[in-house]
């Protein structure tokens, strides 16, 4: 086989099988740190800010936010694209990694998977509260009604995405849930106390670890990888077409799938990053997640980064070579300068070119500096959601529709409130859930012996 | 339920363990059940263990992607034709994209109850453990000894290098 010493060991610290369990699940039977009690508060705040800006936004209606006839997507659709990337960084992690067989992925991907399920769910929140009657959202389901039309339109990328949204929920909690069942089981086996016992035992499925259920179980998980590598794709793809199959300026560019794919993948990854240092440094996780993975994760952002700065130079140079005046004001004069220069320069900045910082070895081994990079380029990708949706909407083609667009109180509550959920389904995950995948952790093991 | 005795070899690594099964192939003595940490591929084909939970799902496959080309094209063409904007009411490509989707849901969930129905595990349920290390860092093998010669299964236990031997009723 062929042998390289690219990458260091993928567990360090001399541990045995046993030690793996013993440490995954420690943050499990201790009890819950002041950090985590103060972060938990905040998160409760945030998420009670957000529900009552979710209840003003149903009981009154979509007037509450700053939306308008023109610019009819506000921050509701920003926040959403930007969710549904995040949440593309557990599938991709697992699936992606899983085929090009990166054994380093086994102590990220359960992190990055529930990370994916609570990003997914925040992006939901987001079109649903944008139909304005909630209470008609089971509409967009296909099912014979008497309302007339008597289907839903199958040409419209709404429905696409309500259908992709729905899958990719299901199977990345599915794929989340199964690969957790073993180490539910462990937690089940290990345990002293009865409560626990009998919770996770609840939850192991009655798992015993037996050959037949080994099989079953790869397979399944082989099932569920194989076609959510597709959904991946897909997902953020359809999430694409909701702007490219419209007629608006800075929109109807073929280059909008691939980039979008792209950029959700961007931003899962740089929040895997954040959330990898985070794990690390307050649970002392360092064996499993080494410098060699973080540096791992740091050069695939530089990758995606150059793809992303290739594709920002490819949407200005293609408005102004297909000599269109809408496309070249809306990237000429509308983004790199006029009104939104801020919010373009920013997005250009801190995804093409802040990441470039990467490329120095000093810096992917500097943990505060990997953090800020990260947290950067998740503000990056807001900004380049914000650029879309916001600068191609306020001015269009006709000058005496334009109009400006700032969000409301009510509107930045519902972005907060997701930001509440999101931590407080992240804080949870840290104290109720094996934050490493045992069971694949163990299988590489006997790979740590050489150098990887 | 009835209990039966059993002899159970636990082995602290999985390099002895394959060993100790196929020893025990060779020799004829059917081993019950290896409960181990992790999957281990020479095990399950020496136990001759297989899945056709992948075949299943490619069936689903085109179950799922038939049965939704044939739903759009009855709804949208045949059951209440409408006009969106000019397009054609048989608007293969926009069918594509909600086939490719709602194929990948239908696999997703018809493999997910294939696999509780046939592995038989579901929330709550009550299992009787051999070992609790075998999901820890022990792999368990458990041999039956009803109507064996007991001695010769310990034996075979130790000399494949298990570091513990002992008897249990399951």
């Amino acid at each position: 086989m062929y042998k390289t010493e690219v990458r260091g060991l993928l567990i360090e610290g001399g541990k045995n099988l046993g030690d793996v369990t013993t440490d995954v699940i420690r943050p499990l039977e201790l009890k819950a740190a002041p950090w985590w009690k103060i972060a938990l508060m905040i998160t409760i705040i945030m998420c009670i800010w957000g529900v009552y800006s979710i209840y003003e936004t149903v009981t009154v209606g979509i007037g509450t936010w700053g939306v308008n006839n023109t610019v009819g997507w506000g921050w509701a659709i920003i926040n959403f694209v930007w969710w549904i990337g995040i949440g593309h960084a557990g599938t991709a992690f697992s699936i992606f990694l899983l085929i090009l067989r990166q054994k380093w992925r086994t102590s990220i991907n359960r992190a990055a998977e529930a990370m994916t399920v609570v990003a997914v769910m925040c992006a939901a929140i987001f079109p649903a509260l944008h139909m304005g009657r909630i209470w008609n959202f089971y509409f967009i389901i296909p099912y014979p009604n008497t309302r007339g039309p008597l289907w839903v339109n199958y040409n419209s990328p709404l429905f696409w995405d309500f259908l992709a949204i729905s899958a990719y929920l299901l199977i990345s909690a599915s794929f989340w849930y199964l690969g957790m069942i073993p180490d539910f089981a462990t937690i089940r086996d290990k345990t002293t106390s009865r409560i626990k016992k009998a919770i996770y035992g609840f939850f192991s499925m009655g798992w015993v670890g037996s050959q037949k259920e080994w099989i079953r179980f790869e397979s399944l998980a082989f099932i569920l990888g194989g076609i959510a590598a597709v959904l991946v794709v897909s997902v953020h793809s359809i999430v694409s077409t909701d702007f490219a199959v419209s007629v608006e300026p800075g929109w109807h560019t073929t280059i909008f799938p691939p980039y979008f794919v792209v950029g959700a993948i961007f931003s899962g990854f740089a929040m895997v990053m954040t959330l990898m240092i985070i794990i690390r440094k307050l649970y002392h996780l360092e064996p499993y997640i080494t410098n060699s993975h973080l540096n791992a994760i740091a050069k695939i952002l530089i990758f995606i980064s150059l793809i992303m700065g290739t594709a920002y130079l490819t949407e200005i140079f293609i408005a102004w070579y297909s000599g269109n005046e809408f496309e070249i004001f809306t990237f000429f004069h509308n983004r790199i300068t006029g009104d939104f220069t801020m919010q373009f320069w920013a997005m250009f900045i801190f995804n093409a070119l802040v990441p470039q910082l990467l490329w120095i070895k000093k810096i992917r081994k500097n943990l505060a500096a990997l953090f800020i990079i990260s947290i950067i380029i998740n503000i990056g990708m807001w900004f380049e959601r914000f650029n879309i949706v916001i600068t191609s909407l306020s001015k269009d083609y006709l000058p005496a529709n334009w109009a400006p667009y700032s969000p409301t109180v009510t509107e930045i509550g519902v972005y907060v409130g997701t930001i509440g959920i999101f931590a407080l389904g992240v804080l949870l995950f840290f104290k109720y859930v094996p934050m490493i995948a045992m069971s694949e952790v163990k299988a590489v093991m006997k790979f740590n012996k050489t150098k990887q | 339920m009835e209990k039966h005795p059993y002899i159970i070899g636990v082995y602290d690594d999985e390099e002895p363990l394959i060993k100790a099964a196929q020893a025990f192939k060779e020799k004829g003595v059917h081993v019950q059940e290896i409960f181990t940490p992790y999957p281990i591929h020479e095990i399950i084909s020496i136990q001759g263990e297989t899945s056709k939970l992948t075949v299943a799902a490619y069936i689903y496959g085109w179950i799922g992607a038939l049965s939704i080309l044939a739903f759009m094209y009855y709804t949208a063409v045949i059951d209440w034709p409408l006009n969106y904007g000019g397009k054609p009411v048989n608007s293969f490509p926009s069918f594509i994209l909600v086939t490719l989707v709602f194929t990948i849901f239908f696999v997703t969930i018809m493999s997910l109850t294939t696999f509780v129905f046939r592995a038989r595990l579901f929330p709550g349920k009550q299992v009787q453990i051999a070992d609790p290390r075998a999901t820890d860092d022990k792999f368990v093998m458990i041999c039956s000894i009803s109507g064996k010669d007991k001695n010769e299964i310990e034996d075979l236990f130790k000399q494949t290098g298990a570091i513990e031997v002992y008897e249990k009723e399951l």
